[in-house]
């Protein structure tokens, strides 16, 4: 027993996703991590809610008999994603076609998701910048470069285009992101802060 | 689920005492909800309590109408937030905590406190919102997103409460067509969501 290594907080994958042991990730086989992913504790990620707008054929079972597994992904995180401790990202879910059916939630590289967020978008872009305890509807989208502030309630199907700022209740833009402002979206370093053997801060 | 890395669902921790259930046959629990307290929780038919959710029945019943939606971090009876408004509430020792009517949608760590609360038929209570002890919601409201609604507090029918507490009125005229849409949402996740109500029996 004494021998074993202390289990650290985190789970650090091959692909260097460090997904805390407290995280709540439920229907995993359904989340697609992009790699050198943040995921602290207490973030719940609803990977069981998939798409099932080819449920209503016949029958599921036939599926696996048809030869290519159909894709079931319903969250993919691009690289160097952020999830902070406490948010919660779950697939969006409308009628389509008659059939109520979840859409995957797609999240670009470089996505900070604060503190008790709530994210219910249809697709996140790169390099966006989500502020604690905001809620982005379902089908929202959101391009690139975008922060969002905290407290923001985000519409459902608002897109928010490249390079806006936006806060509110409900969330309207109330600025751009200033041409010398890019990098402060870059999340390599708070990646580094954050995992079994974390980094210091880097001035 | 292999079970190499069971590590990554962590057990719900169930604390305080087991309550009494009465959950209708039809019912989709999930396994992870969490339900505490002393008094009787009720869920009728063909509800969905998603995983996380929480329903707490230590201030007095809780009760689910039929096809209604719980969602995940939703919290049904937390204690009051102003201690005083409690008191107001009628104190009485069975009485109701939370009464949910038929298709009522709680959204994402939305928390309906107890105390008398009733949330009327149709009712979406929106993501991260609070519903204070006592309030009376009507039917085919909206809450959006953290709207807050005090203790105590009545709530007409078809109110749309939006934006840091605007209201107006819903004048669509769709509550049919969105009981229906909440019907086939309901159908779907209970083929997606494993159901285990024998676990809280």
């Amino acid at each position: 027993m004494s021998r074993r290594p202390p289990r650290g907080e985190y789970i650090e994958t091959d692909t260097g996703n460090k997904v805390a042991r407290k995280a709540t990730l439920v229907g995993t086989q359904n989340i697609m991590l992009g790699g050198k992913t943040v995921i602290q504790p207490d973030v719940m990620i609803r990977g069981d809610l998939t798409r099932t707008v080819h449920a209503a054929a016949p029958q599921p079972a036939s599926q696996s008999a048809t030869g290519a597994p159909p894709n079931n992904t319903a969250v993919s995180i691009g690289r160097y994603c952020f999830l902070s401790r406490g948010c919660c990202l779950r697939p969006p879910g409308r009628l389509y076609k008659g059939v109520f059916t979840y859409m995957p939630l797609r999240m670009g590289d470089h996505v900070f998701v604060g503190p008790g967020s709530v994210v219910q978008a249809a697709s996140i872009g790169s390099h966006v910048h989500i502020g604690a305890q905001a809620v982005v509807g379902e089908f929202a989208i959101i391009k690139d470069y975008v922060r969002i502030l905290d407290g923001a309630v985000v519409p459902p199907n608002m897109v928010i285009p490249s390079f806006s700022i936006v806060a509110g209740q409900p969330a309207r833009l109330i600025g751009e992101v200033p041409e010398g402002g890019l990098e402060a979206f870059e999340l390599r370093d708070l990646y580094k802060t954050v995992g079994n053997n974390p980094q210091p801060v880097p001035p | 689920m292999s079970s190499k890395r069971h590590s990554i669902l962590p057990p719900v921790s169930q604390t305080g005492p087991k309550p009494p259930v009465n959950f209708s046959s039809t019912i989709t629990i999930a396994d992870s909800a969490l339900l505490t307290g002393t008094h009787t929780i009720t869920v009728h038919g063909e509800s969905v309590i998603h995983p996380r959710a929480r329903l707490d029945s230590l201030a007095g019943r809780v009760t689910v109408g039929r096809r209604c939606v719980v969602q995940e971090r939703a919290t049904l009876g937390a204690a009051a937030a102003v201690p005083a408004a409690a008191a107001a509430a009628p104190p009485a020792e069975a009485a109701a905590a939370v009464t949910l009517g038929d298709y009522v949608t709680v959204e994402v760590g939305a928390v309906v406190e107890a105390g008398g609360t009733v949330i009327g038929e149709g009712t979406v209570v929106g993501v991260g919102a609070r519903v204070g002890a006592g309030a009376v919601v009507g039917k085919h409201c909206t809450l959006t997103a953290h709207t807050e609604i005090a203790a105590g507090e009545v709530v007409p029918d078809f109110t749309v409460v939006y934006s840091n507490g605007m209201r107006r009125t819903d004048k669509r005229g769709v509550a049919e067509l969105k009981n229906k849409g909440l019907a086939r949402q309901i159908d779907v996740l209970r083929r997606m969501i494993p159901s285990n109500p024998a676990k809280f029996a």
